[in-house]
């Protein structure tokens, strides 16, 4: 097999340009990073909350890791009448005071059919709205995609502008995966018809941890054009 | 594959009198356009977006010779085992001798046009094993024995009803509704899942391989490729060298690129980064990785006039916005690869033997040029193909002797106005009651949809000339 | 540009050519024969008179020369009435298309280089059709070589579509009062214009400053209407089906009148009303800003 290998890089060489080491990086130093997205809004927490809905998201906010634990069990009941979740052996979601929600997740590889699942996020995007976790004991690749609802938590403080910020942060670290996560899984090969849920989680949910105007929210369900549906309600006849 | 590219004019007029599925085709002709368009508007400066990438993919082709090696040798580093393949039946042949080596049974795979091309399923299961195919959509058209009709959404020609046929036929569940798309999509689901629980070997494309860190990327809706790379015990990524890509941040601004053109969205649900084999701690993951690269021609496009192709991202924005391909369907480009990258691509794969009717498929119109994310010169390619058919001589005689023909008058200015003169006072004393033709001798193509205008009494030159005589 | 038509299964070359012949032997030729030198005899009457006036070369394009001479007759009152004087070269033919389209570079090189001779004296050269400037301007430079490359360059420099050389170079303007109303009128973005030179805003302006004019844009008024050059006879079937797309979204802008700036598209579209018994009038742009509507339109009786 050495052989296709050596033919095939021989063929490459024929077709390229052959330059020394130093000059291939001065010309790719020359190449930035080019643009990204314009931000919804100024704010990074209000941009990224706002594509996390734009993407199918649905959010809350905590500014405490108390009030994260208590809206994370509403989530839960709200949707599932539960109180079971799975997380990953990740430190930070072991040190959640749990009990304030009385809640307590099995910390673990989440398995088909799971109800719910909990990542902590190594970083939020504003620019795409996504979050990323790193496959490894933190978070096994299984608990992004088995379960039928993905929470995340994001720190505030862990939010970034630009996509290739968040792969840049990683760098060093050399994960085994990243995973960056942007919505419920979903298709539309059937008739181009958009339904969430096709192998992984139907529901994405998110949740941003930090000191974050109240408002903020309502803030970003507009910009995302949620808020529509409400305006356009009938005034009640007074 | 048993449409030939060279069916393509008879393929397409099938296509076109099926009502139901040209009616589907219209509807995506309108609205991925209009998707796309949003989602460009919404970014800012999306042309300095392709013009940044097509730079640094043009850096990367040039220089390949520099990172495939780098990428090459960073893939080891991360545990992985990297292979290459000359041609398809080698790729095949490889990944076969992979799953052999490990007892496989159940070979669960994402969506990989490469392994489309390849024709790898067959080669599998000629060798007893099961290939399930995870896309939705590339698992509907696995069930059906069908071919991809689309890059990016292989089933999108199969209506509803005959996909509900289809999984009503197909799983054995017992008597059911499958009312809806979600009710269908639900079935496949957990029909899905239980491969995914149970299958030996991953198999998934790639859309771009990073050098500097050996990282490849997979961007994908469902989740499927995730699970694919993740539960089964060995994951083998087959794709093409000329993913290669510098840096991370190149394939984040490729991500950006990408999606935008393909679906519109910002980003997809998924875009994954793998390195390599299950860690020392690690709960889950492959134990073993591999890379198998496949060139099949791609190293004779590199040294090419037509090495702008291999800048295509698989996008698929060319075919939504071609109007041949919302037309004919997928199908009739008789390839995995259809609309005008496929025109391109077939023939440079394959031969311009066997697809010299691709290139001329085309009216040259530019509308994929204008929304390719790659920003490739698909009509200056597509006519360059015409030139390389003319040159060898493969299409139909008759037009290239009468293109000479015309090509020769045209030299003799003269000649050319007696002619023209002549043809035209003919045809406009025949056709100026009516205003037109149905059916004129030579020009059957044409008359054989369209009435031909009558021209006006006779040609401009004549008319100039003897007006300017009067004048004098 | 595009006229060579698809010869039936049946017929061969020799069909095609004797054809041709018998044509020419049915009319006149005698008095044709005795023509004279085709060289640029006309122009003397217009000389360029003041420096600032434009000097330009019309490029009347073989199938306005062919099949609608009015579009080059209306060409000229407006490009006059813009303080140009017009120059037709009476040398030239066709700028090569049909063969460059279908691949035959070969064939088409000797063209180029005889269009660029014939042309490059010109200050301007202006082609009531984006395609035809689109030949010259950015292909005529992929196909030539060299020298002839750097000429090709030249003239491209100079080298208009009728509605970009009106609204951009010779900036015309009318006064209301001699404003003529056209109707309603939808206006379909033929493909070379629109994407070779970034023709959509200027015959629009034009329409509503030269003329009184009801615009009603279409839906995906961009799209290619299936003319194609050979492909309309390569391929009909996805031809028409291209074509009724785009006549059903004329259509239903309410317009009377479907307008462009290329006369293939318009023969292929009017052809194609007429097939298919749609209602629609179908006209080039320079005879809507000309004002001539006593011309029939394309594909209608010229006897009535
Ligand atoms: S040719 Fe361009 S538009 Fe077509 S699939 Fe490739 S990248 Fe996308």
């Amino acid at each position: 097999m050495s052989d296709a290998r050596s033919d095939i890089l021989a063929r490459i060489r024929h077709a390229s340009a052959c330059l020394p080491e130093a000059e291939v990086k001065l010309a790719l130093s020359r190449l930035g990073a080019g643009p990204s997205a314009t931000l919804p809004h100024p704010d990074l927490a209000i941009a990224f909350l706002t594509n996390v809905l734009k993407n199918q998201g649905t959010v809350d906010i905590a500014s405490s890791r108390s009030e994260a634990v208590v809206v994370i069990g509403k989530y839960l009941y709200e949707h599932h009448r539960s109180r079971k979740l799975v997380a990953g052996n990740d430190a930070r979601l072991a040190a959640l005071p749990w009990r304030d929600a009385g809640l307590l997740p099995r910390f673990g590889e989440a398995e088909s059919g799971e109800l719910a699942a909990l990542s902590y996020a190594v970083a939020g995007i504003a620019e795409t709205g996504s979050i990323v976790t790193c496959t490894g004991r933190n978070n096994p690749a299984a608990n992004n995609l088995l379960p039928e609802d993905h929470i995340v938590i994001v720190a505030l403080d862990d939010l970034v502008e630009r996509y290739d910020e968040a792969l840049d942060a990683l760098q060093s670290q050399r994960p085994r995966g990243i995973n960056v996560i942007s919505g419920p899984s979903g298709t539309a090969d059937i008739a181009m018809h958009m339904v969430h849920g096709a192998h992984g989680p139907r529901r994405w949910h998110v949740v941003l941890l930090g000191h974050v105007p109240a408002d903020c929210v309502e803030h970003a369900q507009a910009l995302a054009g949620l808020a529509n549906e409400r305006q356009a309600e009938p005034l009640p006849d007074a | 594959m048993t449409i030939s590219s060279n069916d393509f004019i008879a393929q397409s007029v099938v296509a076109l009198q099926e009502a139901e599925r040209l009616r589907t085709r219209k509807e995506l002709g309108k609205h991925m356009p209009a998707l796309r368009t949003r989602a460009v508007e919404e970014f800012g400066d999306f042309e300095g977006l392709r013009e940044h990438v097509a730079n640094v993919r043009q850096h990367a082709l040039d220089n390949l010779d520099y990172y495939l090696p780098q990428f090459e040798q960073q893939a080891i580093d991360n545990g992985n085992q990297v292979h290459y393949a000359r041609t398809g039946a080698e790729l095949n042949d490889l990944v076969l001798s992979i799953c052999q080596r490990h007892n496989a049974r159940k070979i669960a795979k994402g969506k990989s046009m490469v392994t489309e091309e390849t024709e790898l399923n067959h080669h599998l299961e000629r060798a007893g094993l099961e290939v399930v195919e995870t896309d939705l959509g590339e698992y509907i058209i696995q069930q059906a024995g069908e071919t991809p009709s689309h890059i990016v959404g292989p089933a999108l020609h199969k209506p509803e009803a005959e996909i509900r046929e289809l999984f009503l036929d197909k799983h054995p569940l017992g008597p059911r509704e499958l009312e809806d798309p979600p009710a269908m999509v639900e079935e496949a689901r957990s029909v899905l899942r239980e491969h995914f629980l149970s299958a030996d070997v991953g198999i998934v494309g790639a859309n771009a391989l990073i050098a500097e860190n050996g990282y490849s990327l997979l961007v994908t809706n469902e989740g499927n490729g995730d699970l694919c790379a993740n539960l089964p015990n060995i994951l083998i990524v087959c794709t093409t060298m000329e993913r290669v890509l510098p840096r991370a941040r190149d394939a984040a601004a490729l991500v950006r690129l990408l999606t935008r053109s393909t679906t519109g969205q910002s980003i997809s649900c998924y875009t994954s980064y793998y390195s390599g084999p299950r860690r020392q701690d690690d709960i889950d993951g492959p134990l073993e990785t591999h890379y198998v690269l496949l060139d099949n021609k791609r190293s004779d496009i590199l040294a090419s006039d037509y090495k702008d192709m291999l800048q295509c991202m698989r996008c698929g924005a060319c075919l939504n916005h071609c109007p041949v391909y919302i037309g004919a369907g997928g199908h009739a480009y008789g390839s995995v690869y259809q609309g005008p990258m496929g025109s391109v691509l077939t023939p440079l794969l394959s031969s311009l033997e066997e697809s010299h009717t691709l290139p001329s498929a085309c009216t040259t119109c530019g509308r994929c040029a204008e929304v390719c994310p790659a920003n490739i010169p698909l009509p200056d390619l597509l006519r360059d193909l015409r030139h390389d058919e003319s040159r060898s001589k493969l299409g139909s005689g008759r037009w290239r002797v009468s293109m000479k023909l015309h090509a020769w008058v045209s030299q003799h200015p003269r000649l050319y106005q007696l002619l023209t003169g002549l043809g035209v006072r003919t045809l406009h004393r025949m056709g100026r009651r009516r205003g037109g033709f149905s059916r004129l001798p030579f020009a059957s193509g044409w008359t054989q949809e369209r009435d031909f205008p009558a021209p006006q009494k006779d040609t401009f030159m004549h008319q100039y000339r003897k007006q300017a005589a009067q004048d004098e | 540009m595009y006229w060579s038509f698809d010869l039936t299964p049946t017929q061969g070359v020799v069909d095609h050519l004797a054809a041709t012949v018998i044509l020419a032997l049915s009319a006149t030729p005698l008095r044709l024969v005795q023509q004279k030198d085709s060289q640029p005899r006309m122009s003397e009457s217009q000389q360029p008179q003041a420096s600032q006036r434009f000097q330009v070369h019309l490029f009347v394009t073989c199938l306005a020369d062919l099949f609608r001479p009015s579009i080059a007759f209306n060409s000229i009152a407006l490009l006059e009435e813009a303080g140009c004087d017009v120059t037709v070269p009476m040398s030239q033919t066709c700028c090569g298309q049909p063969g460059y389209n279908t691949g035959d570079y070969e064939a088409t090189v000797p063209l180029a280089k005889q269009f660029i001779a014939t042309f490059e004296g010109a200050d301007y050269v202006v082609a009531p059709s984006g395609s035809c400037a689109g030949m010259i301007t950015h292909h005529y430079p992929r196909i030539l070589e060299g020298q002839w490359h750097e000429r090709a360059l030249d003239l491209a420099a100079r080298t208009f579509e009728l509605t970009q050389f009106l609204s951009e170079v010779a900036g015309l303007k009318r006064p209301i009062e001699q404003r003529s109303d056209v109707g309603s009128v939808t206006y379909h973005d033929s493909c070379a214009g629109l994407r070779e030179l970034g023709i959509q805003t200027q015959p629009r302006h034009l329409l509503n400053t030269l003329c009184r004019a009801d615009l009603k844009e279409m839906e995906r008024t961009d799209v290619c209407c299936g003319f194609g050059g050979t492909f309309c006879a390569k391929m009909p079937e996805l031809s028409a089906n291209m074509a009724s797309d785009k006549l059903e979204m004329a259509q239903a802008s309410g317009a009377t009148t479907l307008a462009g700036g290329d006369l293939g598209c318009l023969m292929n579209l009017a052809g194609r009303a007429k097939r298919e018994g749609i209602e629609i009038e179908v006209r080039h742009i320079a005879e809507l800003l000309a004002g001539d509507l006593a011309t029939p339109a394309i594909g209608e009786s010229s006897q009535s």
